[in-house]
Formats: structure tokens, C-alpha cells, sequence
């Protein structure tokens, strides 16, 4: 099996110290990061996505991938930093929006937008709306994420797309909004230029708006 | 038996754990637990009939909550309790909470597997957004149902025409209208003094909850909320705000879980050993006088699955055998309103509740989440067959032929369930009754039901 097989095994199987080592050693072999990256990491991500997907595995089998994928990504970051392309699909600020604390759901779309190449910067839980701008501005991101699981917090949604607007900066970001009492026409109204019904449509989503936006690459 | 301030003491001195390594622990001890007690789902066995497994599957969630403990977010530490604070709790809990006055004082009980008495109903539209001029009519759907013994609300999508932000001062306001919307619903169906078992569905802040519960809004002394547990097993110090109100003002308090089927725990087995150590931290962190479970598929946010049935009926015997807690469960369908699917799902839910000596809360359609898909008639259609089970005596053995036969009804159409119809489309809003075609609809899957076994003609 080749090293790249090899990564993709580790990558499944959840095992980290496998993966950076597989990592150390790609390097030292001269393999191109991106590649390692790309055909190793991302690929045994997409088969546990796939099978999360169908439920033949569970969200902690992702949850462990995705840390031997994380693992062996941070041993290629330094030799990628060197790149003039670091290959990302786009830079998306994630968080569950302003009084809300319940982020099972954006912890998946995390791992499933890391694992189709998007660089994440999670904010986190009960993110007021004003520190989803800020970070987007300070990260240079591509997308601002937000979701909400209650009915109750949802309404700030909205407050997205019009600050965005009252500092004149809407169409330098797209967003995308989701969580379990957001609909499509709800999403639609709200100013979101996405929509996921869950994690894996999210994904699919959020590579459509990039190939939109013109500015990533998209497999 | 640990109480309060046991529980709060446990929050600030239990040992530090990162969240993560707490939410990967859930599937590994489940795991363990699956292994030792030897735990499987059989897809052919929906509503299975094995006490041995039942017991099994209780030990085993007492286990992990032995072990795992449960995980407070605002201190970062795992509260652990051990196997007598856990009996001692189980042996003082209450077998009985009352709701509501005078003639509309209803009495929630624990229930026993395959139990002639009918299940306690608990009908509520589960929070489905509605605009602001439904309301009432909408809720009043669910209260004005005969075999509605307690009810609560949907969610009203403006308040005052604004609409509501959690944390801000509208909230508070939003509470006070919801409570006060919520009895005049009551007084509109004839019912004025039936219990409210939540009474506030649009506001998540204890201060805008504590605000409206107050009797000049309409509030009875033994109405009540629900606490709901975070998935999976935790609690944070808002929850536990609740609890320190309620066990002083004396309404009554009933814990909500929610595992998700997929998520943290893992498949049908991990997620059902997983689902009966809620009602532990129910019992010990919020004190809870009675439980809700609404587990759902991680995928399709309903519990009408095949394992998710399974799961709701292993878990619930293994509750009413080895506990005296009042239980109930809460059937999620992804159809909607209006549709031959949501009755299926509707009668298939309550069968695998009812017959494993839950209770039901009736009943969230449309996967909860789509505004207006919701009435009173799904709470009638998923009371209706609770009652039903009980009267015809349907033994879990029956109640799993039936249930094979629903889910051929519309097992494989989960994926892309029909939305159905808005209430103003299927209920006439001046007589606020069902309209004739979705009577109609009714009566065509009784009678197809009829012949998978379920006998109608005792209701």
C-alpha cells in the first residue's frame, strides 16, 4: 500500500499518531503537501462522510477522521505556508448565533466543511451578530455561517445580512445560515444566500457559492 | 439521596474534563455497555418483547451514568453520583403528577408494559411557529381535543408585530403574552382551568420565563415547564436557574431528552442505553416529577424510523420495568399535516410508546420545524391509537406485526416526507374543526389500519 493509501487507512480508522507520522514521512519523501492533502486526508475523510451519510458509522468515527486528518495537516501546514496556494476552498466564519448554546449541529458542519477543504474558524456558541462581522473581516473570510436549534434565536439571523448592509460590506461576504427551526424560504428571507437542510447539504452549498463567488476551486 | 445544593456543589468541585473528551467517552462507555449486557437491535423485532433484553438495556444505562456522570458547560466539570444516590432517587420519585382544577384536574401515572389504562396525553402543537393571529385558534385545536388532559404551545413568530430575541427586553414581554395567549386558548375551548405542562415556548432566558409565571397571567399553581437536558448529558447553569425557581414556587417540572440517533452516542443500541441515563440526570439534576424523551435520527430529525420505534419501545419498557417514574415519549413524524404518511407515523409512534408503558406528548409533525404545518388533529390521530392499544389490550407481540405493517406504509419515503398542509388549510377557522377531506383522510387509513390489526370500532 502507498503512503497515500496508507493516509487515507489512518485517516478512516481515526488513528492521529498514525497519520502525523504518515505526515512526517510524506515529507521527508519530497511528496507534494497539497497532494498528501488532497489524495490522502480529504479522500479518507469524503469515505467517512459518505458512510456517515448512510449511517454506517457514527458522529464520533467522523469526530476521530477528522483528528488524524487535523493531525497530519498540522505537520504539512509549514511546508504548504510555503505555497503561494494553500488550496483552500474558502474561509468560512462558523458559530451558533447570540443566545444560544446548542452547537452539536455546528460542530458537524465544521467537520464536514474542514473535510471538503474549507478553512473553519469557529466562533463558537451564543456569538453575538456583531462578532460574526468582525471576525470575518479580521480572517478575510469567503463565508459567514450561522446557526440556531431555537426558535427564540433565530430571529437575529437577519441582523446578519443587515449590518452587512449598514456597514456597506453585504456583498463582500456571502451567507449561510441553518440549525434545526431554519427552512429554506425562512433562510431565503433572512438574507442568506445559502441554505443547508444538514451538514452534508451545507457542504455542497457552501462549494456552490464559491464557484459562484469565482473565487475558489471546486472539484 | 443528594438534592440541590449537592448537585450545585458537585458543578463546582466534580473533576475538570474537556467537552470533547467527555462527548467521545459517551460512544465508548455505550460501546462497553453494549458489549456486557450483550444488547441488540433486530430490525424484525420493532417493538420487541424480551424482558430480559429490556432489564438489560436498563442496567446498562445506569451503568454508563454511573460512570460517565453528567457534564456541566459553565464550570467544565463532570458531576458523578453514585449507584445508591441513583436508587435512593429512583425509590423517592414521585408515581404521580396532577395537572390543572376543578374538572379539568388530570393525574399523570407511571404506566406498565402492555397496561390497559390509557397513556396520559399531553397534547401541544411542540412550538411550531405560527403568526401571531393564529395563536390562539391553533392551540385551541390541541386543548379543545377530548383526550387533551394537559396542553402548551406553539410559537408565535411576532409579538406585538416585533419579533422575538432571546436575551432582549421583547423576550420578557413575549413570555407574559405567551402565557396569557395560552389560557385564553383554554377558556376558548371550554377548558379554562386544564393544565399547561410548558407555558412558555418563545423565550429561552430564565428571567423572561420566571417573569410571566405569575397567577394574574392565568398561571395555575401546578402548571409547569420542561427542562431540557443538553445532548448529550449535560446541563448548564440556565437549566439549573429553572430548577431553583421551581422547587420553590411548587409548579411542576418535567425533564426533556433528546438524543440524537448517529450523534455522540452512536447507533440505536449506544443511543438507547444513552436514552435511559437522561432520566437519571433528570431525576437527580432537575429534580424532574416526570420524563419526556424525544429521541430522533440524526439525518432525518424525526423518531418514525425503524430503530428509532425500536428504540423508543426498548427504552420505555425498560423504564416502566424497572422504575415507577412517570414516562412519556414524544413521536416526531417528518410528514406533515393532512397526509395518509403522518397518520402512519402518528399510530406507529404511539404504539411503540404505549404498548412499553409510556405516556405520550403528541405530537410534533413536519419535522418541527416548518411554520403552521401542525394542528390538533395529529394530537387526536396519536392519542386516539394510545388509547386504543390499552383498550384492545394489544400485546407488544401484536403491537410488532402492526407495526410492520405501518412501516411498509411509508418506510421508505422518510427521506422526502411530505410537508402537508398549513392548519388554515385543514381546519375550518371558524368552526375551528378538521376540514371533511382531512376527516376523510383519517377514515381511509383507520380502515387500512383496521386490517393491520388495530380495532377501531373500541374508541
Amino acid at each position: 500500500m502507498d503512503l497515500l493509501e496508507q493516509m487515507v487507512e489512518a485517516v478512516i480508522q481515526g488513528d492521529e499518531k498514525r497519520s502525523a507520522v504518515l505526515a512526517r514521512q510524506a515529507v521527508e519523501q519530497g511528496l507534494d503537501p497539497f497532494q498528501v492533502i488532497q489524495e490522502g486526508c480529504a479522500r479518507g475523510m469524503h469515505i467517512v462522510g459518505d458512510r456517515f451519510g448512510r449511517l454506517e458509522c457514527y458522529l464520533p468515527e467522523v469526530i476521530l477522521a477528522a483528528d488524524a486528518m487535523n493531525a497530519a495537516v498540522e505537520v504539512l501546514k509549514p511546508y504548504l505556508m510555503k505555497r503561494e496556494d494553500r488550496g483552500t476552498r474558502g474561509t468560512v466564519v462558523l458559530g451558533v448565533i447570540q443566545g444560544d448554546l446548542h452547537d452539536l449541529g455546528k460542530n458537524i458542519v465544521k467537520i464536514m466543511l474542514e473535510t471538503a477543504g474549507f478553512t473553519v474558524h469557529d466562533l463558537g456558541s451564543d456569538v453575538p451578530v456583531r462578532r460574526f462581522v468582525e471576525e470575518a473581516e479580521k480572517m478575510r473570510a469567503d463565508i459567514i455561517a450561522a446557526s440556531a436549534i431555537l426558535t427564540t434565536t433565530m430571529t437575529y439571523m437577519p441582523d446578519i445580512a443587515a449590518i452587512l448592509r449598514e456597514l456597506d460590506l453585504r456583498e463582500k461576504y456571502l451567507i449561510m445560515l441553518g440549525g434545526a427551526p431554519v427552512i429554506a424560504d425562512w433562510a431565503a428571507k433572512a438574507g442568506a444566500d445559502g441554505y443547508g437542510e444538514d451538514a452534508l447539504e451545507a457542504v455542497g452549498v457552501a462549494q456552490r457559492l464559491m464557484a459562484q463567488k469565482g473565487g475558489a476551486k471546486v472539484p | 439521596m443528594s438534592g440541590f445544593w449537592d448537585v450545585i456543589g458537585r458543578s463546582e468541585s466534580g473533576p475538570l474534563v474537556k467537552e470533547k473528551e467527555f462527548d467521545l467517552q459517551v460512544a465508548r462507555i455505550a460501546r462497553q455497555m453494549i458489549a456486557k449486557y450483550a444488547i441488540r437491535y433486530q430490525p424484525e423485532h420493532v417493538i420487541p418483547a424480551d424482558d430480559g433484553l429490556a432489564d438489560r438495556v436498563f442496567q446498562a444505562g445506569l451503568d454508563l451514568f454511573l460512570e460517565l456522570g453528567v457534564y456541566c458547560r459553565d464550570t467544565g466539570r463532570r458531576m458523578k453520583f453514585t449507584r445508591e444516590e441513583v436508587n435512593g432517587a429512583l425509590k423517592q420519585a414521585p408515581t404521580a403528577v396532577t395537572y390543572g382544577q376543578g374538572r379539568d384536574v388530570a393525574v399523570m401515572t407511571a404506566r406498565v408494559v402492555e397496561d390497559s389504562r390509557p397513556p396520559f396525553c399531553t397534547l401541544t402543537p411542540v412550538g411550531t411557529p405560527v403568526a401571531e393571529e393564529r395563536f390562539v385558534p391553533l392551540v385551541q385545536s390541541y386543548v379543545q381535543e377530548p383526550l387533551a388532559q394537559t396542553f402548551s404551545s406553539a410559537f408565535s413568530q411576532t409579538v406585538h408585530g416585533r419579533p422575538i430575541k432571546s436575551g432582549t427586553p421583547q423576550e420578557v414581554e413575549a413570555a407574559i403574552w405567551n402565557v396569557i395567549k395560552l389560557r385564553e386558548a383554554a377558556r376558548a375551548a371550554g377548558r379554562p382551568q386544564i393544565g399547561i405542562h410548558n407555558l412558555i415556548s418563545n423565550a429561552e432566558r430564565t428571567d423572561a420565563i420566571l417573569a410571566a409565571m405569575q397567577p394574574d397571567f392565568g398561571v395555575l399553581p401546578n402548571d409547569g415547564l420542561g427542562i431540557a437536558a443538553i445532548a448529550e448529558l449535560k446541563i448548564d447553569y440556565e437549566r439549573v436557574k429553572k430548577v431553583a425557581f421551581l422547587r420553590h414556587s411548587g409548579h411542576n417540572k418535567y425533564g426533556l431528552y433528546g438524543p440524537l440517533m448517529g450523534g455522540y452516542a452512536g447507533g440505536p443500541e449506544a443511543t438507547a442505553i444513552v436514552h435511559v441515563a437522561y432520566h437519571f440526570l433528570g431525576l437527580l439534576a432537575f429534580e424532574a416529577q416526570w420524563h419526556c424523551g424525544f429521541p430522533l435520527h440524526i439525518h432525518y430529525g424525526c423518531n418514525t424510523t425503524r430503530e428509532l420505534l425500536w428504540l423508543i419501545s426498548i427504552t420505555s419498557q425498560a423504564l416502566s420495568r424497572n422504575t415507577h417514574l412517570p414516562i412519556s415519549v414524544s413521536p416526531f413524524a417528518a410528514a406533515g399535516p393532512c397526509t395518509e404518511m403522518v397518520v402512519y407515523e402518528l399510530v406507529a409512534g404511539s404504539l411503540a410508546a404505549t404498548v412499553a408503558g409510556a405516556n405520550l406528548l403528541l405530537a410534533a409533525v413536519a419535522r418541527n420545524r416548518h411554520p403552521e404545518r401542525a394542528s390538533g388533529m395529529e394530537a387526536r390521530i396519536g392519542a386516539e391509537a394510545g388509547h386504543l392499544v390499552a383498550r384492545q389490550g394489544v400485546t407488544r407481540e401484536q403491537a410488532n406485526e402492526i407495526t410492520k405493517k405501518i412501516l411498509d406504509e411509508y418506510e421508505t419515503r422518510l427521506g422526502e416526507a411530505p410537508l402537508g398542509r398549513r392548519f388554515d388549510e385543514c381546519y375550518d377557522l371558524v368552526s375551528l374543526q378538521p376540514t371533511p377531506a382531512y376527516l376523510d383522510l383519517y377514515e381511509q387509513c383507520r380502515e387500512k389500519l383496521r386490517g393491520f390489526g388495530l380495532d377501531y370500532s373500541l374508541l
